[in-house]
C-alpha cells in the first residue's frame, strides 16, 4: 500500500502513464520542432494527429493491413502538411506579428478541418481494431493483463526516437533545422534554401503526429475531436519540457503522461487541473521549461 | 466623384457613427421583425459585441493576445447567476455589477502571473490559468457542473432604470441591455482617447521604446488587462441575464477562441468592429448552421481568409478603402506639390538650428533639463552626474564589458569610441537598465541605479537613442514625440482627453519644429526616410526632457550632408543637456566632444581631450590595426 492505494494499482497506472507518455512525445516532438524553427504555435498540429488516425482507418478498411497504414498515414498527412505550409503559412512569414498570425491561421484550420472530416466520414467515431498479431495480453503487471499492443507502442516509440535524433543531429537537414532554431536570419544569409527546409520540417512534424494518431487509434475510437484534446496536452508537454529541444518533449511527455495517469487514479477531473497548474508553475519558475534552450523561449 | 464623396462620408461617420448606431439600436425593435426571437438574437449580438470590445482593449489597443478571456466571462456569469439563484430578492442591476467586478477580480488574479511573460508565452499562460477556472466550475457543486447553472428566477427587469418598463419582456430586456452596452461603449471610447489610451497604443507599437520613454509597460498591460476583465465581466453578467442560464461552455477556453474570432472578423482597433464581428458570428451560428450542417468549416475557412487577406477585419478594411479613395485629397501631401524635399534637411536650415533663438522645447518653462554647466549640481557640484564602477558584463564565456570605471560631469559632451565589438552598445544597455550587469555599480546623480528597470532609469532623467532605429513606426510623427513628452506628465489617467493636454501637445510641436519635421507631422513615423527616422529617434529621447542623453551612433547610415547637420544639432543641444555619444565618424567625434573615452575589448584604453586622444599611441595602434 502506498498513499492508500495497493502497489498493483500504482504499477498499472505507471504503465498506462508510460504508454500515454509515448503518444504525447511523438506529437509534441513535431510541435516543438516547428515552434523552435518557425516560432509558430501550431494549433493545427492536433488535426494532423486526427487525420493520421483517419487515413490509417481508411487504409485498414481498404487493404485490411494495419502495418501498411503505419506508412500510408504519415506519408499522406505529411503531404497535407506541405500543402498547409505552402498554401497558408508561407503567406504570413515576414509580416508584422507573424507569430500572432501563425496562431490565428492555424487556429482557424483547427476549427475548420474537424468539420471537413465530419462531412466526409460522419459524426460518430470509427472503431479501429487492434492488429491480430498484437491482440491478447503479453504479461501481467500487478493485477492487470498488459496487452501486447501497448507494449508495441512503447517499443516503436523507443525505436523511432533514436532515428529522429539521428535525423536532427547527423544529417544536413537536421543541422539546418538546429541552426535555424538558434538564428534564422544567419542561416538565410548563408544561402541555404530556408523555404524548403521549413516546408520539410512542417511536413515532418505532421507525419510524426499522424504516426502517433494511427498507433493511438486502436486504443480509442477514431473521432474528429481527438485532435483538439491532444493538442492542449501537447502544449503543456512542450512548455513543461522545453520548446525547441529534443529531450524536452520526451521528459515533458513522460512527466505529463504519468501525472495524468496517477492523478486520474485519485480523481478523473482532478488530473486535468493538475497539468494546467503544472504548466503555470513551470512557466513562472522556469519559463524555458525543464530542458529548453536559453533564449529560444524568452519572449 | 466618389473620390470626393467618400472622405466626406468617412468623416461624417467618424463624427456621428456612434450616434447613428445608437439611433439604429433604439429603432431596431420597431423596424425589424417584431418577434421575440429576433430581439433575443439582437440582444445576444450586443452582449457578445461588448465582450469583443473588451477583448479588443487588449488585442487591438495594447497589442496583447490573450487566450484566457473565457475565465472573465465564465466567472462573472456564475457570480451573477449564483447571486440571482441564491438571493432571490437581489436587484438585477446589483447582480450584474457584482458579475462585472467578478471579471475584474479574476483579471487581477490572472494578470500579475501571466504578465510575467510576453508574446505567445503570455497567451499560453492565460490559456492554462483560465482552464483552472473551467475545472473549478466543473467540479464545484453549486455551479452545476456540465449541466450548467439553471433555475434562474424569471427576470422581468421591471425595476431597471428606475422602474421604466415596457410591456413585453424581450423589449424591456433589449432596451436595458442596449443601453448598458452603449454606455459601456462610450466609456471604452473615452478610455481609448485618454492619455492612458495613448500609452496603450505606444506599448502596442513598440514596447521597448515605451519603456525607454519611462512607461512601466508591465503595469500598463496589467491595467489594460484589468479593464478588459472588467468589461468582459460585464458582458458575462449580461449574458446570464439574457440567457437566464449559465452554460459551462462560457468558461471553456474555446470561448476565448470565439471572442478572438469575433474581434478579428470585425476589425481590431475599431469601436464598431467588435459588434460587426459579433453579428457575423451569431449569424453564422444561428442561420448558417441551419443551412449548412457543417458550418464550422465556413467559420474556420473565413477566419483563415480574414487573417491572411483582411488583417484589418471588416470595419478596418472598409475604413481604409474609404480613406484611400480620397487619398489625393488628404491634408498632407507636400511631396506632390513639386517642392523637392529629399530629406529633412531642407526645411531645417543650419541658421535656425544653430541660432540661440530657435524655439526649443528645452527652453520651455517647467522643463527638467535646464541646468547649464555653470549652475549645475548646486550643492553637489563635485559628484559626477553619471558614474560606473567596475562595470562588467559577461555573456557566457565572452566578457563584453570588463570592469569599466567611467565618470561624466554635468554639462559635458563625452564621446565613447572603439572598434566594433568593443562593448559600447552593451555599456549603454547597462547604463539604461536594459541589461543587468554581471558586476559593478552605476550611480546617477549620486543614486545607485544598477538594479533599476529601463522605465525607472528614464524617469530619473536619462534618455537614449538607439543604434538601430527604434521608433513607434505605426504612430504619427507628432504622436511619437507627444507620447515621450506625456511620460513626464501622466500615465494612468483614464478619463481625460489626451488631446486636451495642451502643454504636452505644444511641447511636442516645438520639438517637431526643432527637428524640422513639421511638414511630416501626421505621417506614420515608419514612412519617414532613414535620415528623418534617425532624427525622430533623437527627438523622442529629447522629448522626455532628460538631464542626461545617450546617443548610440546617431549618424549611422546618414549621408555626409545629414551627418554634418546632425553634428551641428548635437552641438546645439549640448549646452543644455549632458551627452554621451557613441560614434564611428571621427570627424563628428573630434568636432563635438569635450572628452573622449576609448573602449577596446570591453576595457577603457584611454581617456582624454580630443587632442590627447589623437596623439595617444595606444589608440593609434588600435585604430591603425583596424
Amino acid at each position: 500500500m502506498l498513499f492508500g492505494y495497493p502497489l498493483e494499482v500504482w504499477t498499472t497506472q505507471l504503465f498506462i502513464g508510460l504508454v500515454n507518455g509515448c503518444i504525447l512525445i511523438l506529437v509534441a516532438q513535431g510541435l516543438s520542432i516547428v515552434f523552435g524553427l518557425m516560432g509558430i504555435i501550431n494549433f493545427a498540429h492536433g488535426i494532423f494527429y486526427m487525420l493520421g488516425a483517419y487515413v490509417g482507418w481508411l487504409t485498414v478498411q481498404l487493404t485490411g493491413n494495419f502495418w501498411l497504414s503505419l506508412l500510408v498515414a504519415p506519408a499522406v498527412v505529411g503531404g497535407v502538411g506541405v500543402f498547409v505550409e505552402i498554401g497558408v503559412l508561407r503567406r504570413i512569414y515576414g509580416t508584422k506579428n507573424a507569430n500572432f498570425a501563425g496562431v490565428l491561421v492555424t487556429y482557424g484550420l483547427a476549427i475548420m478541418i474537424p468539420d471537413v472530416v465530419r462531412m466526409i466520414f460522419g459524426r460518430p467515431g470509427k472503431p479501429f481494431a487492434v492488429p491480430k498479431l498484437l491482440t491478447g495480453s503479453l504479461f501481467t503487471l500487478g493485477a492487470t493483463e498488459i496487452g501486447g499492443y501497448r507494449v508495441f507502442i512503447i517499443a516503436i516509440t523507443a525505436a523511432l526516437l533514436p532515428l529522429l535524433w539521428l535525423l536532427l543531429n547527423r544529417t544536413n537537414l537536421g543541422m539546418v533545422i538546429r541552426a535555424g532554431t538558434s538564428d534564422n536570419t544567419m542561416v538565410q544569409l548563408l544561402g541555404i534554401n530556408v523555404a524548403r527546409t521549413w516546408t520539410t520540417t512542417y511536413a515532418l512534424g505532421a507525419a510524426l503526429a499522424a504516426f502517433a494518431g494511427v498507433i493511438t487509434a486502436p486504443l480509442v475510437a477514431v473521432a474528429p475531436e481527438m485532435g483538439g484534446l491532444i493538442l492542449i496536452e501537447c502544449f503543456i508537454v512542450t512548455v513543461v519540457g522545453g520548446m525547441g529541444s529534443f529531450v524536452g518533449p520526451i521528459a515533458g511527455g513522460l512527466l505529463i503522461g504519468e501525472v495524468l495517469a496517477l492523478t486520474g487514479m485519485v480523481y478523473d477531473v482532478f488530473a486535468d487541473v493538475v497539468i494546467y497548474l503544472l504548466m503555470a508553475v513551470v512557466l513562472l519558475v522556469r519559463p524555458r521549461g525543464l530542458f529548453g534552450q536559453e533564449g529560444v523561449s524568452e519572449e | 466623384m466618389t473620390g470626393r464623396a467618400l472622405p466626406v462620408i468617412a468623416r461624417l461617420f467618424e463624427r456621428w457613427g456612434l450616434w447613428v448606431a445608437a439611433a439604429l439600436l433604439l429603432a431596431a425593435p420597431l423596424v425589424a421583425d417584431y418577434t421575440p426571437f429576433y430581439l433575443a438574437l439582437l440582444t445576444e449580438v450586443l452582449v457578445f459585441g461588448l465582450f469583443a470590445l473588451a477583448y479588443d482593449i487588449l488585442l487591438g489597443h495594447t497589442g496583447v493576445l490573450s487566450l484566457g478571456h473565457s475565465a472573465f466571462v465564465g466567472v462573472s456569469a456564475y457570480v451573477t447567476g449564483l447571486l440571482l439563484v441564491n438571493l432571490r430578492s437581489i436587484p438585477v442591476e446589483l447582480a450584474v455589477l457584482a458579475g462585472a467586478l467578478g471579471g475584474l477580480v479574476t483579471a487581477l488574479l490572472v494578470g500579475p502571473l501571466a504578465l510575467r511573460k510576453r508574446g505567445v508565452y503570455f497567451a499560453m499562460l492565460t490559456l492554462a490559468l483560465s482552464q483552472i477556472f473551467y475545472f473549478i466550475a466543473l467540479m464545484w457543486k453549486p455551479t452545476g457542473g456540465t449541466d450548467g447553472l439553471g433555475n434562474l428566477p424569471r427576470l422581468f427587469l421591471s425595476e431597471v432604470f428606475g422602474g421604466f418598463r415596457l410591456s413585453k419582456r424581450p423589449v424591456t430586456l433589449y432596451y436595458a441591455i442596449a443601453a448598458t452596452v452603449f454606455l459601456a461603449m462610450l466609456v471604452v471610447r473615452r478610455i481609448h482617447r485618454s492619455p492612458f489610451g495613448r500609452v496603450m497604443r505606444a506599448t502596442k507599437a513598440n514596447e521597448r521604446r515605451a519603456q525607454a520613454c519611462g512607461y512601466d509597460t508591465r503595469r500598463v498591460k496589467l491595467v489594460a488587462f484589468s479593464l478588459s476583465g472588467l468589461f468582459s465581466g460585464l458582458a458575462g453578467a449580461l449574458l446570464t441575464v439574457t440567457l437566464e442560464f449559465v452554460p459551462i461552455e462560457n468558461t471553456h477556453w474555446t470561448m476565448s477562441g470565439t471572442v478572438l474570432i469575433m474581434t478579428l472578423f470585425g476589425g481590431t482597433g475599431t469601436l464598431l468592429g467588435p459588434f460587426v464581428g459579433s453579428a457575423v458570428f451569431v449569424w453564422m451560428r444561428d442561420f448558417l448552421s441551419k443551412k449548412l450542417e457543417y458550418w464550422e468549416v465556413f467559420v474556420g475557412a473565413s477566419f483563415v481568409l480574414i487573417v491572411l487577406f483582411l488583417p484589418e477585419g471588416i470595419v478596418g478594411t472598409l475604413r481604409r478603402l474609404v480613406w484611400m479613395g480620397g487619398l489625393e485629397r488628404a491634408p498632407h501631401a507636400p511631396q506632390s506639390l513639386g517642392v523637392p524635399q529629399p530629406s529633412w534637411s531642407t526645411p531645417r536650415s543650419p541658421a535656425r538650428l544653430g541660432g540661440v533663438t530657435a524655439p526649443s522645447p528645452l527652453d520651455a518653462p517647467g522643463d527638467l533639463a535646464k541646468p547649464s554647466p555653470s549652475t549645475a549640481g548646486g550643492n553637489n557640484a563635485d559628484v559626477p552626474l553619471l558614474e560606473s564602477r567596475g562595470l562588467t558584463m559577461r555573456f557566457g564565456g565572452l566578457t563584453a564589458v570588463d570592469g569599466v570605471d567611467f565618470q561624466v560631469r554635468r554639462g559635458e559632451l563625452r564621446a565613447v569610441i572603439g572598434p566594433n565589438g568593443a562593448g559600447k552598445t552593451t555599456f549603454f544597455n547597462m547604463l539604461t537598465g536594459v541589461l543587468p550587469p554581471t558586476a559593478g555599480r552605476i550611480l546617477f546623480k549620486g543614486q545607485d541605479i544598477t538594479a533599476l528597470p529601463p522605465h525607472a532609469v528614464s524617469r530619473l532623467g536619462m534618455a537614449r537613442s538607439y543604434q538601430v532605429t527604434n521608433i513607434f513606426a505605426d504612430l504619427t510623427v507628432l504622436e511619437n514625440l507627444r507620447i515621450a513628452v506625456q511620460s513626464r506628465v501622466t500615465t494612468f489617467s483614464l478619463w481625460r482627453n489626451a488631446d486636451a493636454l495642451r502643454e504636452v501637445t505644444e511641447r511636442a510641436e516645438r520639438m517637431l519644429a526643432l527637428l524640422g519635421l513639421g511638414a511630416k507631422r501626421d505621417f506614420p513615423a515608419g514612412a519617414l526616410s532613414h535620415g528623418e527616422q534617425r532624427y525622430l529617434e533623437i527627438g523622442i529621447a529629447l522629448a522626455t526632457e532628460p538631464e542626461f542623453l545617450l546617443l548610440d551612433e546617431p549618424t549611422a547610415g546618414m549621408s555626409p550632408e545629414e551627418t554634418k547637420q546632425t553634428a551641428d544639432f548635437i552641438r546645439t543641444i549640448a549646452g543644455r543637456v549632458t551627452i554621451v555619444l557613441v560614434e564611428h565618424d571621427m570627424e563628428v567625434v573630434m568636432g563635438v566632444s569635450d572628452r573622449i573615452t576609448v573602449l577596446n575589448y570591453g576595457k577603457v584604453l584611454a581617456e582624454g581631450s580630443p587632442a590627447e586622444i589623437r596623439e595617444n599611441p595606444d589608440v593609434r595602434r588600435v585604430y591603425l590595426r583596424d
